[in-house]
């Protein structure tokens, strides 16, 4: 494939983006009161706790892992799902099936362009007012460039994810309902609402071998440096989880895909 | 109230538009820029509608038909200028004046998407508030115009575009407005749907005397219903009057169609008073041979075509 | 031409007549009927489980124990299933406008915004009202609130009341989308900051006990109306005053509502 060809695709998107120039300053705007909100929620568990660290957590790190988990939600949602959706029932598919492209490369190099505004526009900037608030919780090391690896690979997972979910739009009109069940799994067992070491003992075992993790606990545990994420030892067993999800998703939706395309067109819907 | 159903007087209506940068550079200007330009869709347009009157409302792309017919449904406010319809001025008074117009806007259907066609009507019936002898009278002329019964129990959705067009125009009339307000009612269409389509609204017109606004850019359904004709572009009106009027203009012009050796027919326009039809023949039959002539009034699509290329008139 | 009066009478009418045509095609999509409902009650469970993962984790919030806790999220799922029901086309609103199918609204001699929302009856917005009442009557029972004809007529004046403020959030964040192309998140965010109504306000202090209460009312869509029946000896006045707020609040979000309809320019075609 032709990387110019990918990059013309990055460039349209962001250009696409910014044309909702008030949108991306609501958003940023939103982020920041959902921060208030976090904060003052948390402040009152842990002072009804009366010990300063629960599961691991201290304060701090349960704030940082929900703010930047709700930043990493904007920067990584997508409306694939809705988008397919509508472009099925509008039969605006079968334009973008006929591009010189197999579908799935082009659907995720046109998102690109969104993501890059949206992590320019919104995710940097609340990154900040947490570094300000939290006064320097968060280390300012090598653990963030191990952070943003994790979200490149986090960004491929959600992705293949969200065609996966996506795919079933062929087969029913329901998009809510995919949509909803897909959202609330994600959000759940990923550590986006509650973090993951909050999770009972069984339940977390679980969890932690499921992709879902690997979106926002992953990366997120990354950055604060949790769970031996500091050293090599620590951070090679998470990523080698992303790459084997990455893998088995890509082939999963490959599959489901092709296999749904055809019967599709077989039946001229 | 008098003999007119819409009136018209130097309306204009700007919008304010951000003005965009090219390129990646440009959209992130944009993102800051309190760069407002003022465009104005509609220029000082006048215009009176009768009682009765099946108007073409026509222009190029762009040329504000849209934004006026919005105007005059009250769903704009006009900058300035003032507009009646049936005595009310319609974006003071948008419910009352709903009362009294029906609208098909382009190839968007009103109708409830899931219901049957006949579930739609009794909705619109309450809407309305028709006394149902009128609905029921109003059905009846429906039957006597068009085939309704094949689409009555039918979803919209799983409807034709033909038909839906139809079920929409149907339901346009349903409360016997004053006006009517058809915007590209013939759109996307094939040729008998049209025919069937233009026959029903001539119909519904001469049987309950339904004013009718047009808008459309194809010229057989001019030709099929309208008398007279106003041509807006770039949102100031160039033209408004009968269509004969506009051939008797162009009465010089013919068109002629030569057919070639290779069964194909080449058309042309001519205008008598500068150039020479024969003249133009025995050309053309020097480089090659001619198998058939015709020669032909003006048509309305041509006399559109030379007014939207600044013929004066 | 006669003056054709349309009061409240010809609304209710209107929308019965419209509601039941509504239920009837909704009959004929019954996977989708079924996805949805599935939809629902893994949010409600989703829900549930975080709540009881961070009760695991902490006895008591903020001086709020288990029950009272629980009280709460009852009480918001109760007061939120009118927005969900009645009022869900809020959602497809941006989408109407963008594409400029939002004009068909308004050649009605009816209210658009009431010709708006009758479109859509959200059925699925009654699996919610049920593990509701459940969770609340739970609740109730192991407080041990009486159970008298006042303290049912306080309920459910109070629940009225806390509804409307969720749908004047939910109103005035979708009309948005009248002024601000790419508004779409600020519903999103409006949806998640609902999830912050079943905790008790008191965890907020200064500047932003304010806004929490009179400019994103997420206080008063359980906390204040709640505290009635919860702290029968100690009620604050604007738990009192909560319904006459709620009405002025529906009214704002109403006209603001409205005032986007004047405003837009319906360019979309």
């Amino acid at each position: 494939m032709n990387p110019k060809k990918l990059l013309a695709l990055t460039k349209a998107g962001i250009m696409e983006s910014l044309q909702f120039r008030l949108g991306t300053f609501v958003t940023l705007f939103a982020n920041l009161i959902y921060l208030v909100l976090v904060y003052y929620l948390w402040k009152a568990i842990y002072a009804s706790a009366g010990t300063d660290r629960v599961g691991g957590m201290t304060f701090t790190d349960t704030m940082i892992y929900l703010i930047l988990a709700t930043a990493l939600f904007n920067f990584l949602e997508m409306f694939v799902v809705w988008d397919m959706s509508r472009s099925i029932q509008s039969g605006k598919i079968i334009l973008d099936l006929l591009k010189p492209m197999r579908f799935r490369t082009y659907t995720f190099w046109s998102y690109s362009g969104s993501h890059v505004v949206s992590f320019l526009l919104t995710f940097i900037p609340t990154f900040i007012v947490v570094m300000i608030v939290t006064k320097g919780a968060i280390h300012m090391g090598l653990n963030l460039l191990w952070f943003a690896l994790a979200t490149i690979f986090a960004l491929i997972i959600n992705f293949n994810i969200e065609m996966l979910v996506a795919t079933v739009c062929l087969y029913t009109e329901s998009t809510w309902g995919i949509n909803i069940v897909k959202e609330t799994i994600v959000l759940l067992l990923s550590g986006a609402s509650i973090p993951v070491a909050f999770f009972p003992e069984t339940f977390r075992r679980i969890v932690e071998y499921l992709p879902f993790r690997a979106i926002y606990d992953i990366p997120l545990r990354i950055l604060l440096e949790k769970s031996g994420t500091d050293t090599l030892q620590g951070l090679l067993p998470l990523y080698s989880l992303q790459l084997v999800w990455i893998l088995l998703l890509i082939i999963a939706g490959n599959l489901f895909w092709n296999s749904s395309v055809k019967k599709i067109t077989v039946n001229g819907g | 109230m008098g003999n007119e159903a819409l009136v018209m007087e130097n309306v204009c209506k700007d919008f304010k538009v951000l003005n965009r940068h090219e390129g990646l550079k440009g959209s992130i200007r944009d993102l800051f820029s309190r760069d407002y330009k003022t465009v104005s869709a509609v220029k000082d347009v006048s215009l009176t509608v009768e009682k009765g009157e099946i108007i073409g409302y026509l222009g190029p792309n762009g040329a504000g038909k849209s934004t006026t017919i919005k105007m005059m449904t009250g769903v704009l406010e006009p900058t300035s200028g003032k507009i009646l319809v049936n005595g009310n001025v319609p974006y003071e008074n948008r419910t009352e004046n709903c009362e009294n117009i029906g609208v098909v806007f382009g190839q968007r259907s009103q109708l409830w998407w899931s219901l049957p066609l006949v579930e739609s009507f009794k909705l619109l019936r309450d809407l309305y508030m028709v006394p149902q002898k009128e609905y029921e009278q109003m059905l009846e002329l429906y039957r006597s115009l068009v085939d309704i019964d094949p689409i009555l129990n039918k979803p919209v959705r799983q409807m034709s575009l033909g038909q839906r067009t139809l079920s929409d125009i149907l339901a346009a009339f349903l409360h016997n407005p004053a006006i009517v307000f058809l915007d590209e009612p013939t759109i996307g269409l094939d040729v008998s749907m049209k025919d069937k389509i233009r026959c029903l609204i001539r119909g519904l017109n001469q049987e309950k005397n339904t004013t009718v606004i047009l808008t459309t850019h194809d010229m057989g359904d001019v030709d099929a219903l309208c008398r007279r004709i106003v041509i807006i572009d770039k949102g100031q009106k160039i033209y408004d009057n009968d269509i004969d009027h506009l051939k008797n203009y162009f009465g010089s012009y013919r068109t002629l169609k030569l057919r070639l050796s290779d069964d194909t027919w080449e058309e042309m326009l001519i205008d008598e008073s500068k150039t020479d039809v024969m003249d133009v023949i025995m050309k053309k039959q020097k480089e090659q041979k001619i198998k058939d002539i015709r020669l032909e009034e003006i048509t309305t699509e041509e006399v559109i075509k030379k007014i939207y290329e600044g013929e004066a008139v | 031409m006669e003056q054709k009066k349309r009061g409240f009478r010809f609304y209710a009418d209107i929308y019965k007549k419209i509601l039941i045509q509504d239920l009837k095609s909704k009959m004929s999509y019954r996977a989708d009927f079924i996805i949805s409902t599935f939809g629902m009650i893994m949010t409600n469970l989703a829900g549930f489980v975080t709540f009881l993962i961070l009760f695991k984790n902490f006895p008591s919030i903020n001086g709020w124990d288990y029950y009272h806790m629980l009280f709460l999220y009852g009480f918001s799922l109760v007061a939120l299933t009118p927005v969900q029901c009645f009022f869900d086309n809020n959602w497809n609103l941006r989408f109407m406008v963008q594409s400029g199918d939002f004009i068909k609204y308004c050649f009605r001699p009816v209210n658009v915004f009431f010709y708006f929302m009758s479109e859509v009856f959200d059925v699925k917005g009654l699996g919610q009202l049920a593990f509701g009442v459940g969770t609340l009557c739970y609740a109730w029972y192991h407080i041990g609130i009486p159970v008298t004809v006042l303290t049912i007529l306080k309920l459910i004046l109070f629940l009225i009341t806390a509804s409307l403020f969720m749908i004047a959030i939910m109103n005035a964040a979708a009309a948005t989308c009248f002024w601000i192309t790419g508004s779409g998140y600020v519903m999103v965010i409006m949806f998640r900051f609902k999830d912050f109504a079943k905790y008790p306000a008191s965890i907020f202090s200064g500047i932003f006990r304010v806004v929490f209460t009179f400019i994103i009312p997420i206080a008063f869509v359980a906390y204040y109306p709640s505290l009635v029946l919860l702290e029968p000896a100690n009620v604050p006045l604007l738990s009192w005053l909560s319904p006459l707020i709620g009405l002025l609040f529906f009214y704002l979000s109403y006209k603001f509502w409205m005032l986007g309809v004047k405003k837009y320019d319906f360019t979309g075609s």
